[in-house]
């Protein structure tokens, strides 16, 4: 039976790895195990050259090589013959592999050992299915996945666009956002990061479908998944059954040189899925910055398809130019003046703030808090208040603040302020700093402040 | 001779990789459904299906020369093996047997990675061919640098 490469294309997720056999000028044969068939056009697919093994050296000889594909749902195989192209170790292919292969090897600490090589293109000579695999088939046997309807997919897409263009801030274009990808195009486990000021780390500023928001969780740049596609700007789609391809955990921020390392260390987990199976984060640009990364996980194997990957490289770049105005932006509206009821002093506890300055963050009743640019806005917050008494902010003096260390342009002071907002709401929710009206907010506090400084 | 320990690892039930070749060197692979080990260890008999074997079959009787390559999923422990055929045969009611056992075997190994079981039992193993090799080379065969490396105090 004759088969079209591109019907294919659930077998080139890497989901079961595929057999592939060679032969040497000598005529002996070899046969292994690799880990994903890339698809490139019709008669085209890219392997992996991780080490310089028998496989590779049998077609630098005998270009012939042969694959067997596996539909990672109904496990009918499909076979390949193939004759060796060239091996490429640049261009938009090798590319796209490598920035694969280097997140695989950062996120099982093999970074230098498993890195892509070459990207070795072969010709696809011949495409068969491989009748009678598996015996006569149940009733209940899993069918093939249903082909997407793509015109309710790009309606979606239309929802999603009005309601990026409606949100009115930083804090409510995140959260529709978030909303959106759920229930328009069904990512119901997502996050998003924004890089800091250095531009070294990223830190999660909103997130939905885990029951730990995971807000302020950082990643170093070039560190696991997301990190790589920081550091790469490229988008990275996983899928994987297991061994060392697998994905499925979270990554922890992590504290370096820091004499609280052993306190700071468990500080904030990333939000992850224990049994996620398939991964999609995307790098968020404007021209060639990155404004923010969005990560994706599904518990399916197949949670992700090529379609995903399009219909959020279009979603990402309305995000993107999006996000990039609500952060830069300065405009100042009018103060509102809506107060939520705070407590009668009597039933107020006492709670206990540190500021540890070498480590530039600050502890709440002895648990961490926050740290960086958002804890020296709190701190510098909660001592001009029990100064003098001031309650109401603007974010103007923030930034004029040098103590804070915000750079003079494109800062990330409001998305700043929501990471704070967020993490106050979550471990000290006696101290609140809600927005009253576009850069202005207020720092409302319904508990007796001990403030100490070491 | 290959290791009582190889050979225990062998037959445990993992993934059986065949490779062959035809005349022109056009070289193919396929899965093997049971494997035993002669005696002596200098030998392995695997059984290729009828129904997906045609191939492999026509390349062995043409010339003999065959790879083998055994995985455990779990970990992607792999072993590598090659030699020379020295008998192609109908598969016994024994070897019947064997084959049905490995595939239970076989879909509880890859079951553990997330092929549902009632997949993996699928796996066709009848009617068989029984492929006798005498192992000439032993390689390891894990993913990493050391792959394809000859394993040392094997034939």
């Amino acid at each position: 039976m004759t088969v079209r490469l591109r019907d294919l294309s659930a077998c080139f997720h890497g989901i079961i790895p595929s057999i592939m056999a060679t032969c040497s000028k000598d005529g002996e044969p070899n046969v292994t195990y690799i880990s994903q068939v890339y698809y490139l056009d019709e008669s085209h697919v890219a392997l992996s050259c991780q080490f310089f093994n028998k496989t590779r050296i049998n077609v630098g000889e005998n270009p012939q090589a042969f694959v067997q594909v596996h539909d990672p749902v109904t496990f009918e195989a499909y076979e390949l013959d193939l004759r060796f192209v060239r091996s490429e170790t640049s261009g938009p292919t090798f590319e796209s592999m490598s920035v694969r292969i280097q997140a695989i090897a950062s996120q099982t600490g093999m970074s230098g050992v498993f890195r892509l090589l070459s990207a070795d293109l072969y010709e696809v000579v011949a495409v068969r299915k491989l009748e009678e695999l598996l015996s006569a088939t149940p009733a209940d046997a899993p069918k093939p996945l249903p082909v997407t309807d793509h015109r309710s997919e790009l309606r979606a897409l239309q929802v999603v666009s009005e309601r990026l263009n409606r949100a009115v801030d930083l804090e409510s274009l995140l959260s529709s956002f978030l909303v959106a990808l759920g229930e328009e195009l069904g990512f119901d486990h997502a996050m998003i990061l924004l890089p800091d000021e250095a531009r070294e780390r990223l830190f999660t500023v909103a997130s939905s479908g885990y029951g730990e928001s995971g807000v302020g969780a950082e990643v170093a740049f070039g560190d696991g998944l997301i990190g790589t596609v920081a550091r790469e700007k490229k988008i990275l789609r996983t899928s994987d059954l297991g061994g060392d391809l697998r994905y499925g955990r979270a990554i922890r921020g992590e504290v370096t040189g820091s004499s609280l390392a052993h306190v700071l260390t468990p500080e904030i987990a990333l939000p992850g899925l224990a049994d996620a199976r398939s991964h999609l984060a995307i790098p968020l640009l404007v021209q060639d910055r990155l404004v923010a990364v969005l990560a994706v996980e599904s518990k399916s194997p197949l949670g992700f398809e090529e379609w995903h990957e399009a219909f959020l490289h279009i979603v990402g770049n309305q995000a993107a130019i999006a996000l990039d105005r609500m952060i830069e932006d300065e405009e100042v509206g009018p103060p509102s003046f809506v107060r939520a009821p705070s407590l009668p002093p009597a039933s107020r506890r006492s709670r206990a703030l540190k500021f540890y300055q070498s480590d530039d963050c600050v502890f709440v009743d002895d648990e961490y808090l926050i740290r960086n640019v958002p804890a020296r806005i709190l701190w510098k917050l909660l001592k001009t208040h029990t100064a003098e008494g001031r309650i109401e902010f603007t974010n103007r003096e923030l930034r004029l603040d040098p103590w804070l260390g915000l750079p003079p342009v494109k800062d990330n002071l409001e998305s700043r302020l929501i990471l704070l907002r967020k993490r106050l709401e979550e471990k000290c929710p006696d101290i609140r700093i809600p927005s009253c009206g576009r850069g202005h907010f207020r720092l409302e506090i319904d508990c007796v402040l001990d403030l100490k400084e070491i | 001779m290959i290791s009582e320990e190889l050979t225990a690892f062998i037959e445990s039930g993992v993934s059986i990789l065949v490779g062959t070749r035809d005349h022109a060197n056009r070289p193919y692979g396929m899965r093997g459904v049971g494997v035993r080990a002669s005696a002596d260890r200098k030998s392995l008999t695997v059984l290729l299906p009828d129904a997906t074997g045609k191939r492999a079959l026509a390349d062995v009787r043409d010339n003999g020369r065959v790879a083998f390559t055994f995985t455990r999923p779990i970990d992607h422990r792999s072993i590598q093996l090659k030699g020379a055929v020295t008998s192609v045969r109908a598969a016994t009611d024994e070897e019947r047997r064997q084959a049905e056992k490995y595939i239970d075997d076989w879909a509880g190994h890859v079951e553990v990675v997330g092929l549902p079981r009632a997949l993996g039992s699928r796996l066709a193993c009848w009617p068989s061919t029984a492929v006798t090799v005498r192992i000439e080379s032993v390689f390891h065969q894990t993913p990493g640098p050391s792959a394809g490396a000859r394993v040392t105090g094997n034939p």
